[in-house]
């Protein structure tokens, strides 16, 4: 199955309009990995490999904050990214994505959260260009072009994470073909690492949660959790 | 008497702050953003163009930068002292004053609320809810989150125009510190707990003998993680390793 463009351009628009929303305009979490992950899913047809994705990265940049001028990796990106190649994946082999497909887009698009933070470094640096033509316009009295200044810098943003997210959809479909000639035992063993990978995000957000006593609170309600599992499994053998 | 805006002002000005981080830059920060949303106000208190103009050079010549959320509350505020700087009841000094010595303090506390409680607690409660309902935790996540995110900030910029410099009172009399270390604790909680669901789950699933055995692997790398991410280890190297781990288990089980 060849490239199918309108998923790509589909792809390319949503992670532009996220890219937006996680800086620009709202912030109402639209843009994170659970959420990002699980609409890019469905807009390619397979939800359930975009919300699984975006499991492991919502706990992976569970206390990733930028803090004053400082930014943590991006987490949108690498969630879109990796979604957008996983049902790519499973569009062209005809089925939904599968764990092991998780594993290896996860894998790929990880260390994006890294690429994504610089590039917005990049772009905050040329965004200043934005305050001198605010101050001109003042001193001219176009103060509506002015205030429009703060709007311009939202196109760099748009065009770059949202071109990077297309990207990703087409080296789905691409890739496709070489994942279908990996040997079963390399699949199960992938297959087991989006657990494996999941159970250790879920680890690290525990630690960034920055929650007073977070190891015995996590601990606890592990064992809790076993707990409850192993009674229910109980009462099913009797 | 005060020289007051009209309610479709106080609309548009809001709305427009929404946007504050829009023309973020390494300049002047978050200084277009608040240009922005001044704009419309400005215009309505100012109507020579000598004082528009020197009103807008008055926050475009300072650096601008807090919380998103929060910019809300100075927003309001600023609208609070610009309102009576154009009725003649006070000086600019005030407002310049007023911007500079909230910004900062507002910052920390929406920092400390928004991104490092609500955001942690309310993302790990939702991914603790995926095995159990699917798809509707993205929903969970949206509602919670923006039915505190949405309310603050329309609280804060009523608070801010209302009260003018007394919203710190206001502030200070909200409980968002202790609500903050419990929204943390649930947070450790539901990732702790999720965790394990997920490991029990992936043994169940594999029906066969090695079971068990994953089910505790994956447990001890849990605890294992957990170990190393309070040594500040990459979680990307985490990441890499535990695959490369559940690949080798793979290629040596039967």
């Amino acid at each position: 199955m060849g490239v199918v463009w309108w998923h790509a351009g589909l792809t390319a628009l949503w992670g532009g309009l996220l890219a937006l929303e996680r800086r620009a305009f709202l912030q109402a979490m639209i843009s994170r990995p659970l959420v990002a992950g699980a609409g890019t899913g469905f807009l390619l047809d397979d939800p359930l490999s975009g919300l699984s994705i975006g499991l492991v990265f919502e706990l992976l940049h569970l206390g990733g904050a930028s803090l004053g001028g400082a930014h943590a990796d991006h987490e949108t990106l690498p969630t879109v990214a990796a979604a957008a190649m996983a049902s790519a994946m499973g569009n062209a082999t005809g089925s939904d994505g599968t764990p092991a497909m998780w594993a290896m887009s996860i894998l790929v698009f990880a260390p994006s959260g890294w690429v994504g933070r610089r590039l917005e470094l990049r772009l905050d640096a040329r965004a200043a260009k934005y305050v001198n033509r605010a101050r001109d316009a003042t001193n001219v009295q176009e103060f509506r072009r002015a205030a429009r200044q703060n709007l311009r810098a939202m196109w760099p943003q748009f065009v770059f994470y949202g071109a990077l997210s297309g990207f990703a959809c087409v080296a789905g479909y691409l890739l496709a073909p070489l994942e279908q000639g990996i040997p079963l035992a390399v699949l199960r063993g992938l297959a087991w690492g989006y657990t494996g990978m999941s159970v250790v995000a879920a680890a690290i957000a525990v630690q960034a949660t920055r929650a007073k006593g977070r190891s015995v609170i996590a601990s606890a309600s592990a064992v809790l959790v076993s707990g409850v599992a192993f009674f229910v499994w109980y009462r099913g053998t009797q | 008497m005060t020289r007051a805006l009209s309610r479709w002002t106080l609309w548009r000005v809001f709305g427009r702050s929404l946007f504050i981080q829009a023309g973020f830059n390494t300049e002047s920060l978050q200084t277009l953003g608040l240009v922005y949303a001044l704009e419309p106000a400005l215009k309505e208190l100012y109507p020579s163009p000598d004082e528009e103009q020197a009103a807008l050079q008055r926050h475009l010549t300072t650096t601008f930068n807090t919380h998103p959320y929060v910019s809300a509350a100075i927003v309001g505020g600023i609208l609070f002292h610009e309102q009576r700087l154009a009725s003649g009841e006070e000086g600019p000094e005030k407002v310049a004053k007023f911007k500079s010595n909230l910004m900062g303090p507002l910052a920390a506390l929406g920092d400390g609320f928004f991104w490092l409680s609500l955001r942690p607690a309310v993302g790990a409660l939702s991914a603790g809810l995926v095995p159990l309902i699917s798809t509707w935790a993205v929903l969970v996540y949206l509602v919670l989150y923006n039915v505190v995110h949405l309310t603050a900030r329309g609280r804060l910029f009523t608070i801010g125009l209302i009260y003018g410099d007394g919203l710190v009172e206001r502030l200070e009399a909200t409980r968002v510190r202790s609500l903050g270390e419990r929204l943390r604790a649930l947070a450790a909680a539901c990732a702790g707990g999720l965790g394990a669901s997920l490991a029990l789950s992936f043994g169940v699933q594999q029906h066969d003998v090695v079971g068990l055995e994953l089910t505790f692997g994956c447990a001890l790398a849990g605890a294992f993680a957990a170990f190393l991410a309070e040594r500040r280890v990459s979680p990307y190297v985490m990441l890499y390793v535990i695959a490369a781990a559940a690949l080798a288990a793979s290629l040596v089980s039967p």
